[in-house]
């Protein structure tokens, strides 16, 4: 078993609401994605509490076209960096937190 | 050819709403009380990993058309572009060394004189096009807070 395997497993064991789902709210540089903003996103953020981190991440860059795959993405709790293995329930994430994308451009 | 500072005033204003909701969020703090037609500045105040503050000047002048000289200052502005301001990992020069910073041109004396001023909106590689004031304080947020310490 690997260590992430593990780290579910424990998770599992330790978050038994694992498959409630949680809204949350994610503030981009593009806009804010909630369960109303924008009017035209094609997915909301409502999530089972298993889902991974970079799925959050994927979708957050999908519905305001973060397309550029050298920048760097990265979610935030104010100042905890959210890991994108990591799942929600690990961090205990709840209804309408607020969440940040971080998008840092290529380097010169 | 020059930007009339009314019209770099305007479009200042029309990033600001979200470029104010994202620092926000991000838990900066920005400061606009002397934001004018004459005086196109505004200031960021960003933290790095151990929580030590970086204070960073936007002036505008010219924007859109070109981008803004974006510089560390110390904490009452009145010293700026010193190396024991800016956090470790930027450019020794000492420089912001992105196109949205006019101070990385060559034409003004920065280290990149293989870009015009007028492409500053262009990607770098398949990076995303840092093109709002937005999106500028995401990337300086994101590099400040992967940095320990100062530069000097």
């Amino acid at each position: 078993m690997s260590n992430i395997q593990a780290q579910e497993a424990n998770n599992n064991a330790a978050h038994p609401d694992k498959d409630k789902t949680v809204r949350l709210r994610v503030q981009t540089p593009r806009g804010l994605w909630s369960m109303t903003e924008p009017a035209e996103a094609p997915t909301r953020p409502l999530y089972k509490q298993s889902t991974k981190i970079e799925q959050v991440i994927e979708d957050a860059r999908e519905v305001f076209r973060f397309v550029e795959q050298d920048s760097k993405y990265t979610l935030w709790r104010g100042d905890e960096n959210l890991e994108p293995q990591r799942t929600i329930v690990s961090y205990k994430i709840e209804d309408d937190t607020l969440l940040v994308l971080s998008v840092q451009g290529g380097n010169a | 050819m020059s930007v009339p500072a009314e019209v770099s005033l305007q479009k200042i204003k029309a990033e600001l709403p979200l470029a104010l909701a994202y620092a926000n969020s991000a838990g900066l703090v920005v400061d606009t009380t002397k934001l004018t037609s004459e005086d196109l500045r505004f200031f960021v105040a960003f933290k790095n990993s151990i929580g030590e503050e970086s204070y960073v000047e936007f002036d505008c002048r010219e924007y859109p058309m070109h981008p803004p000289t974006v510089e560390f200052v110390n904490k009452d502005r009145t010293e700026r572009g010193l190396k024991q301001l800016y956090p470790r990992g930027f450019h020794e020069t000492p420089c912001i060394c992105m196109r949205y910073n006019r101070k990385a041109y060559g034409e003004r004396g920065g280290p990149h004189k293989d870009w015009r001023l007028l492409d500053w909106q262009l990607p770098t590689a398949n990076g995303v096009a840092i093109d709002t004031l937005t999106l500028m304080i995401s990337d300086l947020n994101s590099k400040i807070r992967a940095s320990t310490g100062r530069m000097a």
